[in-house]
Parts: C-alpha cells; sequence; structure tokens
C-alpha cells in the first residue's frame, strides 16, 4: 500500500514516489527556469525597455517569426505576396537548419565504417593487432587541433566540416564498438562455430547483431560531441548553418535569434535521440540493457 | 594411500553382460599434456600426459574438482585450445580448430540473445545447408519450412510448448534455456555432443527432468557424450563411462591427470532404477574417497569440493 508523502522522503533511497509526483518533479525545473528568466528580462526592461541581452517575450516572438518567415539577410528578399510555403522553405532557420542537418547525418553515415572497423577489431585478431594500438594513440588527438590540416586539405568547403566530425568521434566510435564485440561471451562464438558458422557468419551475423542495441547507444552518446564539432566548424568558416547563424547574431548583440536557435538545436539533438532510443527499443526487443 | 583406495574401486555384483561388440574410436588423445604461461617465464601444467580412447556411442562422464582441468580436457577436443604435446583426434581427424564435428552446450550463455527459441534452434541447420547469398533461392525458403516442422517436434520433446518457441532467451527459465541449448545442438546431428557443467547451475528438480531428457536423447540416437560434471551423483546416474581427473604434486607445479577410469556399474540398470539403487550411495563414496586421497597427497586437505553436500546433491 503506497504511504502519504513525506519530507523525509526526498532524501530516502527507499521513497516510492507516485506516477503524479515523478512527472511533476520531472517539469519542475524547466518552470523555473522559465520563471527566472520572465523575472530577470521584466527587471532588465524595467530599467532600460531596448534591452536586447534577455529579451522580453515579445521580443523572442518577434525574433522567432522572422527566423521562420523571413529569409536571411544575405539571401534575396521574398515576394511579398509569398505564400506561408514559400516562406517556411526560403526562411533563415529552414535553410540553417537544412545546411546543419545535410553536414551532420553525411558524418553519421560516414561513421558505419568506423563501427565496422571496431567489430573487425574485436573479431579477428589480426584486424585489432593492426588497428587497435593506432586508434588508442589517435583517439588522444585532440580533434579540433586537426582544423587547420583539415582546411588545407579540404578546404573550407563543406567536406573539412564533416571530416572534422568524423574524426573527432570515430576513434570514440571504434573503440566502444569494439569493447562491446569483445564482451560478447566466448560460449557464444564457440557455440556458433560448431553450429557451422563461417568467421564473418560470427562477425555479422552473431556478434554484430548483439552489440546492435550497445553500438546505437553509443551513437546517442555521441550525437552531442558531433554536434559540437559541427559548430566549431560552421562558426569558423561556413556561410550557412545553425552554428554560422549564432556566430553572426553574436556580433549583433541578436540574442532574440540566438537563443531560439539554440533551443531548436537542443529540440533537433531530443528529437534524434529519442527516434535512435524509440527504433532501439523496437528493432531489438530482447535486449536487456544492465 | 592412492593405491589403496584406488584397490578399493566401486564394483558391483557382476552382471551378466553383452558380448562387447568393437566399436570406433570416436575421441583419441595420446599424451596430451597443456601448460599454461603464468607470468615471469613460468607456466603452470594444468594437463599432463593424458591418454584416453573414447569409442562411438559412449556417455562419458568426466569427474573432478574444481580446477582440475576437466573444462580444458573438453576445450581441447572441441578445438578451443591446442595441447602443448600430444594429439587430439575426433572422428580420425585431428582437432586443430572449432568445427561442427562437436556439438556444445555450455553451463551459461548457450543460447544467442537475439534470436527468439526457434531461431537458435534453425541457426546451425541454415547455415549447414547454405551460405548468405543461396537463402535468397526458394528451394532454401521450403527447406526452413520443413526444418520448422522438425525443429518444432524436436522441440516439442524436449518440452517446450508451441508459445515458447516465439519467446527470446531471457523470457525462458534456466532449465528451459538448456533444453532449448541442448536441442539446439543435437538439431545438428554432430557424432560428439560436450557438455561442460550443463546442468550445474539448475536447481534440483529441474537437473533431474533434464538427466531424464538427455539419457533418453542419448538412448534413442546414442551420439558420443563427454559430459564434464563436479557432481559425483550426476556422473553416477549418466554415464556409461566415469573418468575421474586429478591433481599431483610435482615440483610446485601441479598437474592433473586421469586418477580413475571406469564403466559405471550403474549403467547396466535402466535409468529409473539408478536413482534408487542402494549402490549409487556406496559407488559414490568410494570416488570420493579417490578424488580425496589424490587431494591429500597434493597437499590439499580440504575435502569440501567432494564432500560438499550441496554441490554433490540433487
Amino acid at each position: 500500500m503506497k504511504s502519504a508523502f513525506h519530507p523525509s522522503d526526498l532524501v530516502s533511497v527507499q521513497a516510492r514516489p507516485s506516477r503524479l509526483w515523478t512527472q511533476s518533479m520531472s517539469w519542475l525545473l524547466f518552470i523555473a527556469g522559465i520563471a527566472l528568466y520572465a523575472q530577470f528580462s521584466i527587471a532588465r526592461h524595467k530599467e532600460n525597455p531596448e534591452d536586447r541581452v534577455v529579451p522580453s517575450v515579445h521580443q523572442l516572438a518577434a525574433g522567432v517569426k522572422s527566423s521562420i518567415l523571413e529569409p536571411a539577410e544575405e539571401d534575396d528578399p521574398l515576394d511579398p505576396g509569398a505564400g506561408l510555403y514559400q516562406r517556411l522553405r526560403h526562411s533563415m532557420l529552414w535553410k540553417d537548419t537544412a545546411s546543419s542537418g545535410r553536414r551532420f547525418f553525411v558524418a553519421l553515415a560516414l561513421l558505419v565504417p568506423a563501427i565496422l572497423l571496431g567489430l573487425h577489431m574485436a573479431v579477428f585478431p589480426y584486424a585489432g593487432a593492426l588497428f587497435l594500438r593506432f586508434v588508442l594513440f589517435f583517439d588522444k588527438i585532440v580533434a579540433l587541433s586537426l582544423l587547420p590540416i583539415l582546411f588545407i586539405i579540404f578546404g573550407i568547403e563543406e567536406w573539412s566540416k564533416i571530416m572534422l566530425m568524423v574524426i573527432g568521434v570515430a576513434p570514440t566510435l571504434i573503440l566502444d564498438t569494439c569493447n562491446n564485440a569483445r564482451a560478447v561471451h566466448r560460449e557464444q562464438i564457440v557455440k556458433a562455430f560448431t553450429l557451422k558458422s563461417g568467421s564473418f557468419d560470427i562477425a555479422y551475423r552473431v556478434v554484430l547483431r548483439q552489440i546492435l542495441p550497445q553500438i546505437i547507444n553509443s551513437v546517442r552518446l555521441n550525437l552531442k560531441p558531433l554536434a559540437l564539432f559541427l559548430f566549431a566548424g560552421e562558426m569558423i568558416a561556413a556561410t550557412d548553418g545553425l552554428a554560422y547563424r549564432i556566430a553572426i547574431m553574436r556580433r549583433h548583440m541578436g540574442m532574440d535569434i540566438i537563443l531560439p536557435y539554440l533551443l531548436w538545436v537542443a529540440l533537433l539533438l531530443f528529437a534524434v535521440d529519442a527516434f535512435l532510443r524509440f527504433a532501439n527499443r523496437r528493432l531489438h526487443p530482447w535486449y536487456q540493457p544492465l | 594411500m592412492v593405491s589403496a583406495a584406488l584397490a578399493a574401486r566401486p564394483q558391483l555384483d557382476p552382471i551378466p553382460a553383452l558380448a562387447p561388440v568393437p566399436r570406433r574410436t570416436e575421441i583419441a588423445l595420446r599424451n596430451v599434456s597443456v601448460l599454461y604461461p603464468c607470468g615471469r617465464g613460468d607456466s603452470k601444467t594444468v594437463l599432463s600426459g593424458i591418454d584416453l580412447e573414447i569409442a562411438a556411442g559412449e556417455f562419458v562422464v568426466v569427474l573432478g574438482e574444481t580446477g582440475c582441468g576437466k573444462s580444458t580436457l573438453l576445450r581441447l577436443i572441441l578445438g578451443e585450445d591446442s595441447p602443448t604435446a600430444g594429439s587430439v583426434q575426433v572422428d580420425g581427424k585431428p582437432v586443430t580448430r572449432i568445427d561442427a564435428r562437436c556439438g556444445y552446450v555450455p553451463q551459461k550463455y548457450s543460447l544467442f540473445p537475439d534470436r527468439t527459441v526457434m531461431g537458435n534452434v534453425m541457426y546451425g541447420p541454415e547455415n549447414a545447408r547454405s551460405g548468405i547469398l543461396g537463402r535468397w533461392r526458394p528451394s532454401f525458403w521450403r527447406y526452413r519450412r520443413e526444418l520448422r516442422d522438425e525443429a518444432g517436434q524436436y522441440l516439442g520433446r524436449m518440452g517446450l510448448r508451441p508459445q515458447d518457441l516465439t519467446k527470446y532467451p531471457h523470457q525462458l527459465s534456466g532449465g528451459m534455456q538448456q533444453r532449448v541449448a541442448i536441442a539446439q545442438a543435437l538439431l545438428m546431428r554432430p557424432p560428439v555432443l560436450l557438455m561442460d557443467e550443463a546442468f550445474s547451475a539448475l536447481d534440483p528438480s529441474t537437473r533431474s527432468r533434464l538427466q531424464e531428457q538427455i539419457h533418453s536423447v542419448w538412448l534413442e540416437s546414442r551420439p558420443t557424450i563427454l559430459f564434464v560434471t563436479h557432481n559425483t551423483q550426476e556422473a553416477l546416474l549418466l554415464g556409461t563411462r566415469l573418468i575421474l581427473l586429478g591433481r599431483h604434486l610435482d615440483d610446485r607445479s601441479q598437474r592433473s591427470n586421469i586418477l580413475l577410469d571406469m564403466e559405471n556399474p550403474l549403467s547396466r540398470l535402466p535409468f529409473a532404477r539408478r536413482a534408487q539403487s542402494p549402490e549409487l550411495h556406496r559407488i559414490q563414496e568410494q570416488v570420493k574417497q579417490i578424488a580425496f586421497a589424490a587431494s591429500s597427497m597434493d597437499g590439499t586437505e580440504d575435502p569440501a569440493e567432494f564432500a560438499n553436500p550441496e554441490s554433490d546433491s540433487q
């Protein structure tokens, strides 16, 4: 039987909060953050109605509206009679999201070989012997320090930014996949051999299938580093993209654009993470995380 | 002390035996030794000078205390380990790597967690039938349907219900998982089945049911079974032949050898009568004494491994 809430439950390991309490508490910090911001903004706007550092709700709404309905400054203005779809399609936010998204997903696709390399390093001893030490060393190189080299090799166009993301995240993914693949119980591999499996059967139909949920979780954990490298690249050399826009707006103190962009990026990453989590659960109902 | 114990090896009243039929040697180990490096140039001898021949259709149980090399012996036959000296042959051919000549049922992690019961059981025969590319042919799909029926029947005989066939291993009890693992291995019809403490993680009643099932499977199709256990009672109930491995002390390096290799007198009785046989307890005690005598010679004073009623009870 559930007992009533007692303040001492807040620091009790054995507390069992009800669903209502859990839901309410999970939103508490969001509400507190918004309230704090609103109060701070109101206070600043009382002193200076033109304050741009902590924009008011009206300023933020105007910023969001111009982001999603108007083209970027560097683009041609739209025909005043353009419809909503046209406005959305040519908006600054859409343009930046599409550019950053393209870079992000191309980099994500290029990380697939890294995952396979990690798998091969774990399953095939000679591949492990060849690559492991090098990858361990490469993992310690600060990826951002490679940016000038990448600019020299790939120019300041798209590929330098994409390669920065790939180089920044690949070693972690390789090593994580390798560790996960090595953790597959030896009995499974022995058993598979006794069931007429070949080496590639073992690699792809036994080990990879078993570690796929962990690989997806590993990708989920690496979404933020991936976005971090994307932002670094875009802030240094780009003509569009979410980070490029934030960097431009910083010069103009355009917090009314920066804050919505910041929340939009967080929302996009959250959506990708949620999609991967959902896909993982649906595709691997057998997976029992520790 | 050992010789005295060996002299008192278990014997039953003579039972008229059938005329011996010469049988093909299925597994042969000749002068096999295994050394493991243990740092700073030292090595530990696990098995030393093992000579062993197992005929086709025998149900051999390898007994011994923890660390005496039972599992090492099994891994040698499986091809997972190589002997430091000597040779291992299965089906007349040397064992150099793990292959499908031997079926394998380990104590744990015996099923692929990402496949259903049916998927696990069909995995081997599908591999045997065709490579990855061949699986797109219509003939493979026909074969798969037939195989599904056969696997279903096999699993039914092992006591699984139709609704269990679509479950994943984590949804099954330990006993059910081992039943599936045995079916998975047997459906490949391997000439040799190796079982490494396959029932030791199970509760006594499940263990007892599985012992009966594995015995009836053995009676039906007579594969050669090598069953590793540290449970003397289990060994006496199942095996036609008992092999007791134990350690000797030699130049501070412990090594194991065969202390006892005998036909199981109880194997002449029907399975259902073995557990009730008054001889069971007597032979069990004698086997323990032999093992204890050897381990006392080693300086291993504690006979707990064999005397522990929990590790040795059904």
